[in-house]
């Protein structure tokens, strides 16, 4: 395969998606009114029930899911600016993040008709928080090899096993996650399969696990003999790769790939108001140069994912790409106030600052790993 | 079919046939002669009868009408085949001059002024299109044999009679001549990529194709990313009628700063041979390092562009990038 400037054909986000965005931003504005940025750099991070629940009675949680399930039927332009919107503004979006981006489609493609209207229209109201069960302890990077595992019982399921780094399990209701069905770990893609537990039921613990931080917003999550209910599985039975597989195209393609550090970038921005010096103009300036062509990408393969492509040595390209300029602008902004060790620095961009410096060494990890991602780049041109 | 369909197959046809012509012209052979001083009038004699200088002239006036959209992957292609001769330069300029009422003169050689260290091809110049008084002015001129990088540049123009006035906007000959430097670059850095990636299929070493050891993998796909993202924002700063600041801002600072990436891991994974001149490799890079300095470093566009961002006051830097930077049909 050659990857050239062609694998992402230039596009334009329709009106009717862009039509969307002036009622999210008012929405946002008077939401967040208040936040202050410290708070809003947390952004695909900051856990917030309530605003959750509000961007839900909007109709703003799973948008891309059909109107008879609870969604608002809306194509992957229209998600793209309502994320766009979202994440540039900092809101706190973590307890629908994942069920709205990976759940909720996977059960709309995958699962039965009967879980579609079970779980689908509770996501979309914004009262299912869901997590992503996939890292165990021996198995992060080669995730093939999980071990948790589910064996038929009568009637349903038994599960043991664990799972960790588990974003917001302790604050979910319920996790997708990847367990083995059959075979060992050595039988690696074949016998894996997904299910949905249930993180109220007896055998589920969950400990948090505390960042160098002090927050915690990961947890370990142990499975001691859960049963599980038939219909727990999600898709067919030894499928598991194969459906986690293709979500990895909307996962790594989305604006939360580029805007991590943006709150941060802005409000460095409007501190250097009409007057930087050159090389603080030249700083912002750098950055946007390297944003400028990572959005028009992650707008291409929205066209992509719309037009029913999955385009995945691209979104790790993109993703890989736009996680290294996430950790870029907390260094760089760093740099440029410390450059001036005499003059104070703004209190509220410092604790920007500082939240982001001390996380945004994980950009590079969550979602896949920069090696694992380059060898998927690797592998695209035809090198592997 | 539909018409938009039916004109963007024809684009391609015609950029298919201008790559096929530029591999049978242009080849390795013939640009080393011209570096060695054996004249390039034949050259450019067989590149303007191919019409091509004329893809932005309006149909009216004779040209292909080409949209600078449409015409961006020829002046990638340009690039790609590292044309000797200030051929992008000029088919801009002849778009700009017939656009503003002042037909170009017969098989002019035109370079783009502007402020810059190097001017790439101007030694084979004949006319320069510079801003003067407030407007475009066309101009004769002698480039000086300050050709550092040995690719037929030139450090100033002695500038000779005014051959014709036009009413361009201020800004319009430096934008424009940024805009096509990145185009370029972002076609050279295309070949670049493509000669690592097969020479690393190709040499073994360790009883390995070069390609096989990961290190050499995860190189290339830095360099694949590099190259991909320069060649994405050169391709944004080609829409609309004009150049625009934000657009070529962004396209001259990503495209210099992944051309230094780019040579430095293509070089790499080439070994000695790479660095050799009878190795293809360098017409390549020795250009994109040309380029580097011509018309702007990323510093001075970067600062430009954070300075566009600062006086555009938006709310968000999404919001400048939507309004600023993003493709437009
Ligand atoms: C903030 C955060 C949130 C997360 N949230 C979740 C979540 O919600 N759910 C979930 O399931 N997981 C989650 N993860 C886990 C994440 O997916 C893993 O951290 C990631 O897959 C890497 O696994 P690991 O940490 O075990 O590192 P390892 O796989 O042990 O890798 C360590 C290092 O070795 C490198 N490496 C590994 N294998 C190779 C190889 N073959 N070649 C070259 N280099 C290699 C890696 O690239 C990495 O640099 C989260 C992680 C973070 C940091």
């Amino acid at each position: 395969m050659r990857l050239t400037v062609e694998n992402y054909p230039p596009g334009t986000i329709p009106p009717h998606a862009e039509a969307l965005r002036a009622p999210v931003k008012a929405f946002i504005a008077e939401q967040l009114a208040g936040s202050p940025a410290h708070l809003r750099a947390r952004s695909w991070s900051g856990f917030d029930a309530g605003f959750s629940k509000a961007l839900a009675a909007r109709g703003w949680v799973g948008v891309g899911i059909p109107k008879q399930y609870g969604g608002a039927g809306l194509d992957p332009f229209s998600r793209f600016v309502l994320v766009e919107e979202l994440l540039a503004a900092g809101a706190p979006v973590a307890a629908h993040w994942f069920a709205d981006r990976q759940s909720a489609p996977l059960i709309l493609h995958y699962g039965s008709e009967a879980q579609r209207t079970s779980f689908l229209p509770r996501i979309c109201r914004g009262e299912l928080f869901f997590c992503i069960g996939m890292s165990e302890p021996n198995s992060g990077s080669d995730l093939a090899s999980v071990r948790s595992r589910a064996e038929r019982v009568p009637g349903g399921w038994k599960l043991n096993g664990q799972k960790i780094w588990t974003t917001y399990a302790h604050k979910s209701h319920y996790m997708i996650a990847l367990i083995r069905t059959s075979g060992t770990s050595e039988d690696r893609q074949q016998g894996l399969s997904q299910f949905l537990v249930d993180l109220s039921l007896p055998g589920v613990t969950v400990n948090p696990i505390k960042l160098g931080t002090g927050d915690s917003d990961f947890n370990e999550v142990f499975f001691e003999d859960v049963i599980l209910p038939e219909d727990a599985l999600v898709g067919t039975e030894g499928n598991g790769w194969q459906q986690v597989n293709a979500e990895l195209a909307f996962e790594r393609s989305g604006p939360e790939r580029i805007y991590s550090s943006l709150v941060l970038l802005d409000l460095w921005a409007s501190l250097l108001g009409g007057d930087p010096t050159p090389d603080e103009a030249a700083r912002l300036g750098r950055m946007l140069a390297r944003l400028a062509p990572l959005r028009a990408m992650s707008v291409a393969m929205t066209g992509l994912l719309a037009a029913g492509q999955s385009p995945l040595t691209e979104a790790a390209l993109f993703k890989d790409a736009g996680t290294a300029l996430e950790q870029q602008i907390p260094a760089e902004i760093a740099d440029a106030i410390a450059a001036r060790p005499d003059r104070a620095a703004d209190p509220e961009l410092l604790r920007t600052l500082a939240y982001l410096m001390q996380l945004n060494h994980v950009f590079s990890l969550r979602g896949g790993t920069r090696e694992i991602l380059r060898g998927m780049i690797a592998r695209g041109l035809g090198l592997r | 079919m539909s018409d938009n369909a039916a004109m963007q197959d024809e684009n391609a046809f015609l950029i298919d046939a201008f790559r096929r012509q530029l591999s049978e012209t242009v080849t390795p052979a013939r640009i080393r002669g011209i570096e060695r001083g054996e004249g390039a009038d034949a050259l450019w004699n067989e590149l303007y009868d191919t019409g091509f200088l004329d893809a932005l002239v309006p149909e009216a006036s004779g040209g292909a009408g080409l949209t600078l959209a449409q015409a961006f992957p020829l002046l990638m292609a340009a690039g790609e085949h590292a044309v000797p001769l200030p051929f992008a330069e000029t088919m801009v300029a002849r778009g700009l001059l017939v656009r503003h009422g002042a037909p170009a003169p017969q098989r002019a050689v035109i370079v783009l002024g502007g402020d810059t260290q190097q001017v790439p091809g101007g030694r084979f110049a004949t006319h320069a299109l510079v801003e003067r008084d407030g407007g475009g002015m066309l101009l004769r001129v002698t480039g000086d044999d300050l050709d550092v990088f040995g690719t037929g540049g030139c450090s100033s123009l002695d500038e000779g009679e005014v051959v014709a006035r036009v009413p361009l906007p201020a800004g319009a000959c430096q934008l424009a001549a940024a805009a096509v430097a990145a185009a370029l670059m972002a076609g050279a850095m295309g070949r670049v990529l493509d000669m690592a990636l097969r020479y690393a299929g190709a040499r073994q070493q360790f009883g390995r194709a070069l390609g096989k050891f990961q290190a050499i993998q995860q190189q290339l796909a830095v360099l694949a990313q590099e190259v991909i993202t320069a060649q994405v924002a050169a391709r944004s700063a080609f829409v609309g009628q004009d150049f625009d600041p934000a657009r070529v801002a962004a396209a001259k600072c990503r495209a210099n700063e992944a051309a230094g990436a780019a040579c430095n891991i293509a070089h790499a994974i080439h070994g000695a041979i790479g660095a050799t001149q009878e190795f293809d490799l360098q017409l390549y890079t020795r250009r994109l390092k040309e380029w580097q300095i011509a018309f702007g470093s990323e510093t001075y566009w970067a600062a430009r562009l954070g300075r566009l961002r600062l006086a555009a006051q938006t709310a968000t830097s999404a919001d400048f990038l939507r309004q600023h930077l993003a493709h437009e049909e």
